[in-house]
Parts: C-alpha cells; structure tokens; sequence
C-alpha cells in the first residue's frame, strides 16, 4: 500500500507567518492547498518536502472580489466547486467556471483549489507512476534519473502541463500576484510558465501564489474545450481555449484580437499566433476559423507522454480548435 | 411459494450502506504485522542477487536508516528451510511459485516477502531492496509465442490444446457455394473490482494456518494452502470476509496473496495483514486473456452453414493459472447458438512473459464469441444476406446438435429472443432511417448505426466438472427454529445471500428472515465449489433447495410436525427435534441431470446442463472528426430460465454491459517490456456513468427442469454479446469493418485513413 513519507505539517494563519516559514524551512518546504496533486505524489515519491505548509488558512486567500466591469480576484485557495458555482464568476467569467467544471470530478473539486490547479505539477505516462515502477526503469529525467523515457536523448523533460485553467488564463490575459519575505509582484499568466517539464514554473519556490486577477469583460469572449478519453475525471490530453475580442464603430464585423492556447500538449501552455494571425482583421466566420484550427494543427506537436498516440491528438487539436472557436461565433 | 420472482431487498444490503459490513482491511488482531510484496522488475531472468540496503546518507525527507533485523523476511528459500510444503500455486499445472525460485519469468512477479508493526516504515524498506538479475530474451504477444520467437515455456510455449471435431469439414470446402474467412483479436482487460485484493493470515506449527480474505473461492485458497505448508486439511481453515467485487480476478489470485500472508505469519509468529493498493493490484493481478481468433467458413447460396474451422488461440501470461479451462469454455462457445453439421475448432493457449492472465467473467467466451458475430456480420454480407437473415437460417433449434455434438433439449427460441429485440430497439426502423441519413449528399459527420449479436452461455462447469466437483451444500436449524446455509458459495456483490435465502425459503413455505447464509469458512461449511461459471443460482440454488427440503423431512419423518405446518410450527418442530435428538443438519450433494455424457477425450457430448441465450442490440454514433465512437443505446433481451430476484438479475446483466462496453471501447491495457503501463485509475481508462447509454433489460422465461424454480445461470451472459454487437453497428454506421478490440479512436482513425 503506498504511503505517505513522513513530514512536519504546518498551518500558518496569515500570509507574512506563511511566507516566513517556508523562507525559514528553505527548499525541503512546499506549500499544500487542497492536496489532490501533491499528497498522491508524496505517495509515490514524486515529491518528498519534509515540510508541507497549508494555504487553507488564509483568510486572504478565500475571497472573491468584483467583477466583469472592474475585474475580478480569485484568492488562490478558493475550492473548484466555489468556482464553478459562483454567480458572478458564473455571470461575467462563464468559461472560468465551465472549464473549472470538466476538472476530475465533483470530490476532488470539492478538495482541490484554484490555485492548486494552476500550478499543477506536469504529468507523463513514466513520471506519474509509483515508486517500484519508476525504479524498474531507472527513474526519470523528471525525478531521481537522468533519461527522458519520451525523448531518449533529450536533455529537457517533456513532462505535460495538464491543467484546464491554465489556457484558459493565459487566453484571456489573467495576472497572477505573488508574495514572498522579499515583497510581491504581479505576472502575467502568458509569462509565468517555463517550456520545461522540471522547471515549469516562473515562480520561486519560497513564493506563495496569492491571488488571480482576471480583466474586465469588456467586449471580449473566450471558450474552451477539453479532450480526454471519457465524459468524466480525466486530466485533459488536449485543451483549447479560445478568445477573441471584436472591433467597435466600423470595424465590429472584425476580429480586432484573438488567442488561442494549446494545453496539455507541451510543458507549457502553447499560444499559437499563427492561428490568431489568421483571425486578427479578418471577419469572424467559417472560413477564417478554419484557417486559425490549420494553424493549431500544424504547430501542435504532442509526444507519446499521454493517453492517446499523438497522431490522433495531433489532429485532434484541428477539430478542437474549430468547436472551441465555432462556439464564440 | 412467493418469494422467487419478487425484488427482495439484498440480505447484506443494510450491512453495507451502512458500513458495518467487515471487509479484510477493516480486520484487525493484536500484535498485527503488515505485509509488503517486492516484485520482479524485469519480465524474464536469473536472479543473481538480493540486498537489503540502507537508504544514501544525502538522501532528504524521510528517508532514515532501514532497522532490517526489526523485519520479518521471507524468500524462496524459507519454504524449503521452514521445512514447508511445495512452492507452487496448487491449481492445475502447479508451474507458478509462490516466491520466485532463481528466476522469474514475468514483470511484478513476488520475490521477497516483508513484514514489520509499522507500515510506513515498511514501505520506505522495500524501496531499499534490491535484486540484480541476469536478463533472458522475453516475449511479449500470443504471435511471438505460438511463432516460437523464443521458448519460455516448457517445448513450445503451449500451455494446453484442444480439438473438437464435428464430421468432417475437410469434405465441405469443395462443395461450398461460399467460403469466408476473417481474423479477430481482443486485448487484455482488468476486473477492476471495487476492493483490492487482501489477506490477513495467523499461521504457526501448533495452530495451523487460517486466513481471512477477499475471496471468490475459499476452497480453492483451502487446496492451495494445505500444499503451500503440506499440512492436512484439517489444519487449513480459510474464511471468506464481506468482497468488494470479484469478475474472475478474486478466483484464483486469493490463494496467491494468503500463501504470502500465511508465509509472512508463519515466520514471524504474528498476524500478518497483506493489501493490495491499485497500482500493485493492477500491474500484480490478472487480468483477461488476449486472444485472437481465425474463422473459414463454408455456405451454401441459400446462406446455409456448412462448415466451420476455427484457430483459437489465447495467451496465458507467464504461468498456466486457468488458461486450459479458460481455453474450453471459449473453444466450446466458439461455434454458438447455430447448427452447422461439420465443426472443427482448433484451440490453443500459449505462454508469454507478461502477469498471468486469469479469470475474468465470460472465461474465453466473450473471446471466441466476438470473433463469431463478427465473422457471421462478413459471412452475411458475402451471402448477400441481411446479418438477421443469415442468423435465422442457421439459429440452433431443439434437437439439433452444438458444435461438441450436444443435443439441445431445451426449447430454444432465438428467432422469439430476436424478434423481440427488434421490436423493443426499432431495429428495423432504425437500420433503414440510418442508412438513409448516411448515404445522403450531405450526411452527418455523426453517423449513426445499430448492430447486434446472438449468442449463448454455458452455466457451471464445463463437461465432467460438476461432477468432479462433487459439491455439497449443508442446512442446519437453530433451536429458535431458524435456518443457516452452509455453503462455501461467495457473496461477492452478485446476490448470492438474497437468492439462497429466497429459495430455500420457498422450498419450505417459510418467511425470507427465517434464513440465514452463514459466512464462508472452510471450518465451518462444505465445499459447494467455487464462486465462477455462472454456477453459483443454477447449481448450488439446486442444493440448497434440496438441503433445506432434507431438514423437513428429517422433520417429517421423525414426527414433529405434520404435513401442513405453519411457520410457528414448523420452528417448534425444529425446537423439538434438537432437544431430543441434539443437532438438525442436512446435506446435498449434486447428482447431475439424467443423460449427461461428456467425452473429456474427444471433447465430445454434453458441455453444460443448460445454455441461457440471448441477442443483444447496440446503437452507436461514430464522429467521423474524432473517430470516436460512444454507444447510445442498448437492448438486452435473454432466457435465463426462471429469474429468481428480477432486480438482481436486471443488475446483473447491466452491470455486465457496462463492463463489455469498457471492454470493447474504453479499456486499453498499454504493455512496455511486459509490465502495465497505464495501472492507474486515472489512466486505465474505465466508462463512467456519463459513458454508458440506457442500458434496456428484458427476461424471456423458460424455466429449467433442474435448476432451482427453473433456474439457469446468468452472471457471466452480458459480458458475451456486447462487442460484438457495438462493432456490427459501428461497420452498419461507417461502412468500415473493425474486427480488434478494443476500439480505441486512435485506431479507428488508422484504419479509416490512413496514418494521416
């Protein structure tokens, strides 16, 4: 039976006491949320803090302010299902809250929080395994061995980002703020994930992931759409999130932007601006989304690290780039 | 009386839902140790060397230094030090050690056996041992094994052959307006019940050896153990605790898990507690046979089957376990419900260095059948008959002779069972609307199709083995009068508590809580066989029927009651009987049904006492986008004798399609050098609520002269017909023929264009 290693658990009620301790305790501490990511890996040995130090407790981090018109914060411990039933998130964010609802299944949503999905550790079919599997084949680039099983040869773990919300985020240009004993700073979504299945985060570790800032809704819309093998509980193999924004005046039967981002297929999430390329300035219709779904097939280069072959997600990311974006039409 | 037939509530329902039924894991006894299980990391090799380490001085978190002498350490060695019994899984070939002997011939094979009070700690050391082997060339699939790619196994990789042989299709082919061949294959598949396999064992020199677990078949952990320790039986006592399910993957992998408890205990002198997570349980465990099936098939122009020739072939895994019994049950359904006077099936079960494949519902049926209705779909068309046409010229009828030259006595009526199906899914309807829309200029990228299958299921054992068997089943009264069924039968999830007491309680015209079916425990109960092959209503209702008639006629008979007797009566009467006589009890044993002859030899006569039949009707939509395809809805329509508890019954079969559904769309086992490599719940991919369409159960009775209340089998029947049945109407929706399962979109997209 796996079992979780030993560890010093700690529950701090403020954010300067949490911030303090894990600047204290060093790189063997990890902030836990709702725990469905990090505890099964520490039961697997994929993750081995000997410090976990709970966000649950902050009161901080457990609000949800404003919103469409002014924009929106989401504290970082906020559970999924608060999300995906969320008036006003539910209101002015409906492909936040549709996208957090395809998210495993109402349990875990009931455990799992926001925060904890956006800095979703990366997956892969010889990483996400337990501990007697990985050592039958000599571990992993990822974690306690020095081959990538993927891409024998390569000196990059291409471990995937697996997260619904993340596309969704980076799409509709969310920021993040995030606090440490140094100070905080705010980053973009687009800029806060490395193409790199280790090192996937921009964030330092003794950095707490406060809170999320969604943009006002001002003539902007976004959708997503999630690929996975059944109707229910699988982390996504392929996630598409739309956005687009239309021109005002004269120019309203024109795309004035658009982003596509790819999940689950790379380290990090995959904006293709060949696909929006094909949008911006053009009129919002069969043909030109059909173009930007081309683009997104051509640039998508999923690896044999998922369930599914990766022809088929491959050309999976050409249909799901053209419901995603028929369904903003 | 009046309780069979009626939706009695389950007699452990309550027990249950309410969480005061005891599982293994919720047993506890003092001084428990617990068990841990380090396997094979390789799929097949010498094993050169064993050590248990200490964890690296730099290593962080919770690794601490391993008090190895703290630990109870049991190997292949300690059977012949202990001076024990044999290290062999007593089965049917005996060739599968319980602890690897110097080599290992398949990934997660057990090597060494650890136990210690703190089941953290446990764990941190079994990550600290090491094996360093010599590795020997392995295979991986029936085509590398019956190619002889390498032999790991014996000669020639073979476990077990068989040949049934009906007149002579070698003088048909010639003859044949028709001949038609096809190739079939389906993959592996997980039981995935819901309870992991456990054991806790106390064992020691003076006592013996008793285990608790989760179980299908105590008798057959009973049989295992008394070679295991070469104690007498009398010295083997195994009791079955409540089971979270079992589909074949609880009937022969138990022995394996309480041997190691059992060893673990007795070395240590302590209880020893073994359970299984997921991971271990789905990479450790068997699981179905892959097969793959060839068909020639000659016909007449008027869409007569003249001979059938079948190569039938399974892969056992790395060890026998059941695969000749496997094989039977699949080789004996190959030819299903159809009369064809010249038969020949060919049957083969290989080895290869994968986990042992097992028992799993259906054993080799749903295999060999879904080749079949594959098959019939092509033979049709080559015909240019309708697929129901070609089924009805050739449906099997009373009188005629099965594929093993079995006389049906039954009165089977496939065309009725069809006719029914058609009406109640609008096949017809349907089959017409959806060629219309598909064939249209602009046809849906949703294609819509609908197919099915005929097809029957033997009930209890194949040929002679009932009679092997020799089952019993006891009854004995309290002196308050009320009843305990000693059987060695399982409650598993299926019912069999509900059924028994239904039946016994009719046989008697007494109340149903009156009856009470006492825990299985091989010291306490007879061996009624084990809990498989749809056996457990059929035959062993049949002898608790006829042991609880014994208790009133034990009654009768001694005067104590009368004739006509109330209830209150009737638990006077038994009252009465103890206080003069001491105990009530009464025993049965099986006799089978006149005229059952069946040539073991020739693989000849008499397979079963009786077939439930069936056709089953899928719909499907296919997205020619995705390549996915996702059944909509299904019609089961069968006779299975009398039913004895509809709503048991009704769950039974659904739950039975749910699984085939998964089995022919949604479960994929991955293999990498042998070893599973999607053994997780989040990637071994079973439907969900949100997968499964309405699921439309229908019973046709025909009641079974010698089954209880007419009575036959029904438990292993669902699994047969689905796959079939969804391929037919995925080839009627895209006009592509797909003869592999499962069917995952990947390879649906493959076939339809292409690598692309």
């Amino acid at each position: 039976m796996m079992r979780l290693p030993k560890f010093d658990y700690r529950t701090p009620r403020t954010i300067a006491e949490a911030v303090k301790i894990i600047g204290d305790v060093g790189p063997d501490a990890q902030f836990v949320a709702g725990g469905t990511d990090l505890y099964p890996n520490m039961k697997r040995r994929q993750q081995t803090p000997g410090t976990v130090i709970s966000v649950m407790r902050l009161s901080e981090l457990n609000k949800i302010d404003g919103d469409g018109k002014s924009g929106l914060t989401i504290g970082a411990s906020v559970l999924l299902s608060d999300i995906c039933d969320h008036t006003i998130i539910k209101r002015d964010y409906p492909v936040i809250a549709s996208a957090a609802r395809t998210i495993s299944t109402p349990l875990l949503r009931n455990m799992g929080t926001i925060g904890g999905n956006l800095l979703l550790d990366t997956r892969c079919n010889y990483y996400d395994q337990n501990y007697e599997w990985r050592k039958a084949i000599n571990f992993c680039l990822k974690k306690d061995g020095d081959v990538c099983w993927v891409a024998p040869g390569s000196s990059k773990c291409w471990a995937v980002q697996s997260s619904d919300l993340v596309p969704v985020m980076v799409a509709i240009g969310a920021k993040f703020r995030l606090i440490s004993t140094l100070g905080e700073r705010m980053i973009d979504a687009a800029g806060f994930y490395n193409d790199d299945g280790i090192d996937y985060l921009k964030k330092r570790p003794d950095e707490l992931l406060a809170d999320i800032h969604l943009p006002p809704t001002d003539g902007w819309r976004a959708s997503y759409q999630k690929l996975r093998r059944r109707g229910a509980f699988d982390f996504p193999v392929l996630g598409v999130a739309a956005w687009i924004r239309c021109g005002t005046g004269s120019g309203s039967d024109r795309v004035a932007d658009a982003k596509i981002v790819l999940g689950a297929i790379a380290p990090s999430p995959l904006d293709v601006s060949e696909a929006a390329r094909e949008l911006i300035g053009q009129p919002f219709d069969a043909e030109h989304i059909h173009a930007a779904a081309e683009a997104c097939y051509v640039k998508a280069r999923p690896l044999d690290n998922t369930d599914f072959v990766m022809n088929w997600r491959k050309q999976m990311a050409r249909e799901y780039t053209l419901r995603a974006l028929q369904e903003l039409l | 009386m009046n309780l069979v037939g009626k939706p009695i509530p389950r007699k452990e329902g309550r027990k249950k839902v309410t969480g005061q039924a005891l599982y293994v894991d919720d047993l506890s006894f003092p001084g428990m140790l617990h068990g841990v299980t380090v396997r094979s990391s390789v799929p097949r090799g010498r094993i050169k060397n064993i050590s248990f380490d200490q964890p690296p001085a730099t290593a962080g978190g919770s690794d601490r230094n391993i008090p190895w002498n703290e630990f109870t350490i049991v190997t292949a060695k300690d059977i012949r030090d202990l001076k024990l019994g044999e290290n062999y899984v007593a089965l049917i070939l005996n060739d599968q050690p319980y602890l690897a002997d110097e080599v290992v011939n398949h990934p997660e094979e057990a090597i060494v056996l650890l136990a210690h009070p703190d089941k953290y700690l446990l764990e941190e050391a079994r990550r600290h041992v090491s094996i360093e082997y010599e590795e020997l060339p392995a295979i991986f699939s029936l085509h590398d094994s019956l190619a002889q790619k390498e032999i790991i196994w014996g000669d020639d990789n073979v476990f077990k052959k068989f040949l049934v042989d009906k007149g002579n299709v070698d003088d048909v082919w010639a003859k044949a307006d028709f001949i038609v061949e096809g190739e079939y294959e389906t993959g592996a598949q997980e039981q995935l019940y819901i309870e992991n396999n456990g054991a806790i064992a106390l064992a020691n020199p003076n006592d013996g050896v008793t285990v608790w677990g989760s179980m299908q078949c105590p008798y057959y952990v009973h049989k295992a153990l008394i070679k295991l320790f070469g104690l007498p039986e009398e010295k083997i006592r195994v009791i079955q605790t409540e089971t979270g399910g079992g589909f074949g993957g609880k009937e022969e992998y138990p022995s394996m898990i309480a041997g190691h408890a059992a060893l673990l205990a007795w070395k240590s002198g302590l209880p020893v507690k073994m359970i299984y997570d997921r991971a271990e349980d789905m990479v450790a465990t068997t699981k179905r046979h892959p097969s793959r099936t060839l068909h020639k098939t000659a016909v007449n122009k008027d869409g007569k089957l003249l001979a059938m020739e079948i190569d039938f072939v399974i892969d056992g895994g790395a060890y026998c376990t059941l695969s000749p019994v496997v094989l039977s049950r699949g080789t004996i359904h190959a030819a299903g419900p159809y009369f064809c006077p010249d038969v020949r099936i060919k049957s083969t079960a290989v080895a290869t260095n994968l986990p042992p494949h097992g028992a799993f519902r259906g054993f080799g049926a749903p295999q060999s059948i879904f080749a079949l209705e594959r098959h019939l779909d092509k033979v049709a068309k080559t015909v240019g008959l309708t697929p129901e046409e070609f089924r009805r010229r050739n449906f099997i009828h009373e009188g005629e002779t099965t594929a093993t030259n079995q006389t049906i006595r039954e009165k089977v009526d496939m065309d009725g069972l069809l006719n029914r199906a058609f009406e109640l899914s609008d096949y017809h309807a349907k089959r017409e609307r959806f060629a219309r829309e598909n064939g249209s200029d602009r046809p849906s990228r949703i294609r819509k199709g609908i197919g099915f299958a005929s097809f029957m299921h033997g009930a209890g054992f194949t040929g002679s083995g009932e009679v092997y068997l020799q089952s019993v089943v006891g009854a004995e009264a309290t002196p308050e009068g009320l009843i305990r069924i000693l059987a060695a039968s399982t409650e598993i999830g299926q019912g069999t508590n509900t059924i028994f007491a239904q039946i016994a309680a009719d046989a008697l015209g007494l109340g149903y809580d009156l009856f009470e079916v006492a825990q299985p425990d091989t010291a306490q109960v007879p061996n009624s066989g084990p809990t498989v092959a749809s056996r457990t209503c059929m035959i062993v209702g049949k002898l608790v029927e006829s042991a609880v008639v014994g208790l009133k006629q034990t009654l009768l008979g001694s005067g104590l009651l009368k004739d006509q007797y109330t209830q209150a009566e009737f638990q006077r009467a038994c009252g009465d009987y103890i206080e003069k006589f001491g105990r009530l009890q009464s025993f049965s044993k099986y006799q089978p049904p006149p005229n059952i002859l069946w040539d073991d030899e020739k693989y000849q006569g008499d397979a079963y006492g009786a077939f439930a039949w069936a056709v089953y009707v899928a719909e499907v939509s296919v997205d020619l986008l995705t390549y996915e395809a996702h059944v909509d809805d299904f019609v089961a329509v069968q006779e299975v004798g009398r039913v004895i508890n509809p709503v048991l019954a009704a769950g039974q079969i659904e739950g039975g399609i749910a699984q085939a559904i998964g089995m022919t769309l949604y479960e994929n086992v991955v293999w990498e050098n042998g070893r599973m490599k999607n053994g997780q719940m989040t990637n071994y991919i079973m439907p969900t609520a949100a997968d499964i369409p309405p699921i439309r159960v229908y019973f046709e009775e025909n009641p079974y002269a010698y089954g209880p209340d007419g009575a036959k089998g029904i438990g292993e029947l669902p699994m047969d017909g689905p796959a079939p049945a969804i391929l037919n109407a995925i080839e009627n929706a895209t006009g592509e023929s797909f003869n592999q399962i499962p069917l995952m979109p990947e390879k649906m997209m493959e076939d339809l264009v292409g690598q692309g």
